[in-house]
């Protein structure tokens, strides 16, 4: 589907010799959110962040079997301020989860994540002290795609899901996850309590009672042997 | 269950759950240290020193030593023209829980004896220390580090003992210990909030932590709802 089909007023004129040939009109006639969403949606540059086996996915969806490129994301930008969408692919360590929240920081607007696999979505099998259980407490997600790890089919039809989400989209409205406070940079995104409700129901296995009571203390003064 | 269900962390005040402490660790058969010239030179060598002595899947020797000495025994092993276990393959920890001791365990090779030997060190709980062979390996630098960031063992004379799997500010101990909770000591949402504040800067440059969020020109949230709103601010 080319441009001619979709725009108004691309009928044959009495012009000829238009752009797209005999017969086509000289001029094209659009909305400036079209022609935008058109734009952003069909150049959407990946910022690969693969962790895990995930990322062998990511690279087999980029390699020429699969050919991210025909729907428009040209290549992996590895380097976060030229590129669109974040691919969270693969177990994000607490000890990594600084890097994940600075890159996020350092892509320019407007931008779009993806939440590849299970652990990144949710910390999977990886319930543990180590493991960041869902990016989605550190940055905002818009796509998760389910698996362990997904098929390359799975990580397309996720982007196309932001390709879809992109042209509904408006300049006139300010989206959520458009609008960024530089001074919440490398903050949590979510609220305790919210982090303590995305964690699932186990929460931690020291405290139930999440919220309340010892472990606070606990954080505030750990014995000397918990510091050694 | 009737009892009340308990916090991880009254495990931490209360101490390890009671076990056949008596029990040996290690398992395999026992052996014959005719089998082995490295064990049969440790035993002539440092008689009083050597505890145990089993054999492991087939042809691996495991010596229990005594830790006060082993650094002493190390040493001969590498130096001694009949042993030059010259690679340092593995040094690490190991807790059985239930109050018995941390061990310390040197996984080493003898490129010109070919001989592979496993010295094993039992610490007791309540002093976790052990001289570091960074002096005679330089292999054991990052594996001691290891060992500590892990179990908790401190290797006394290592160069530069600091955490390296783990963060540097970490605090809720040391995770492989048996009677370290399986998700950690803090809630998740704390531990979120540690991950992200950590010093960054320290091992990144200025300009690769840079944003480009400048705040005077993005909009504030109040200019957004106001423009939201249709307003002028």
């Amino acid at each position: 589907m080319g441009l001619k089909d979709v725009l108004p007023g691309s009928g044959p004129s009495a012009t000829s010799g238009g752009i797209f040939g005999a017969g086509s009109p000289t001029f094209l006639t659009s909305k400036v959110d079209w022609i935008i969403n058109w734009g952003r949606r069909n150049s959407l540059w990946p910022m690969p962040f693969g962790t895990a086996c995930c990322a062998i996915e990511m690279m087999a969806s980029a390699a020429s079997n699969y050919d991210l490129a025909r729907f428009g994301m040209e290549r992996m930008s590895f380097s976060p301020r030229q590129a669109d969408v974040l691919i969270c692919a693969g177990r994000v360590p607490y000890k990594l989860a600084p890097v994940l929240r600075r890159i996020w920081d350092q892509m320019p607007q407007p931008k779009w994540c993806i939440s590849m696999g299970a652990c990144a979505s949710s910390g999977g099998v990886f319930d543990v002290y180590s493991m960041v259980q869902g990016i989605d407490t550190i940055i905002p997600v818009d796509v998760y795609i389910p698996g362990c790890p997904p098929r390359p089919e799975g990580l397309i039809y996720g982007l196309m899901m932001i390709q879809e989400k992109i042209r509904q989209e408006s300049l006139t409205k300010h989206f959520e996850h458009r609008a960024e406070d530089p001074a919440l940079v490398a903050l949590p995104r979510a609220s305790d309590l919210e982090v303590v409700g995305l964690t699932g129901p186990f929460g931690n296995s020291t405290q139930q009672e999440q919220l309340t009571g010892g472990v606070a203390v606990r954080a505030e003064s750990p014995s000397d042997d918990l510091l050694s | 269950m009737t009892e009340e269900k308990k916090s991880g962390l009254d495990a931490i005040d209360e101490g390890p759950t009671a076990s056949d402490a008596a029990t040996p660790t290690g398992g395999g058969t026992a052996g014959d240290p005719a089998d082995h010239a490295s064990v049969q030179g440790l035993m002539a060598q440092f008689s009083d020193a050597v505890m145990r002595h089993r054999v492991n899947a087939g042809d691996q020797h495991v010596v229990w030593i005594d830790a006060a000495r082993s650094h002493e025994m190390l040493t001969w092993l590498r130096d001694d023209p009949d042993q030059l276990y010259d690679m340092m393959s593995d040094v690490t920890g190991l807790d059985y829980g239930g109050g018995r001791p941390v061990e310390v365990v040197y996984q080493m090779y003898s490129t010109t004896h070919k001989h592979i030997l496993r010295l094993r060190c039992e610490l007791p709980l309540d002093a976790l220390e052990i001289d570091s062979v960074c002096d005679l390996w330089k292999s054991a630098n990052w594996l001691e580090r290891e060992v500590y960031d892990l179990f908790g063992v401190t290797f006394k004379g290592h160069p530069d003992l600091r955490r390296i799997l783990m963060p540097d500010d970490y605090a809720e101990g040391h995770p492989l210990r048996k009677d370290f909770p399986l998700r950690g000591r803090f809630s998740r949402a704390e531990q979120t909030r540690r991950a992200l504040n950590q010093e960054v800067e320290r091992y990144y440059l200025a300009e690769d932590l840079d944003t480009g969020l400048v705040p005077q020109e993005a909009p504030t949230a109040e200019v957004r709802r106001a423009e939201d709103a249709g307003g002028d601010l």
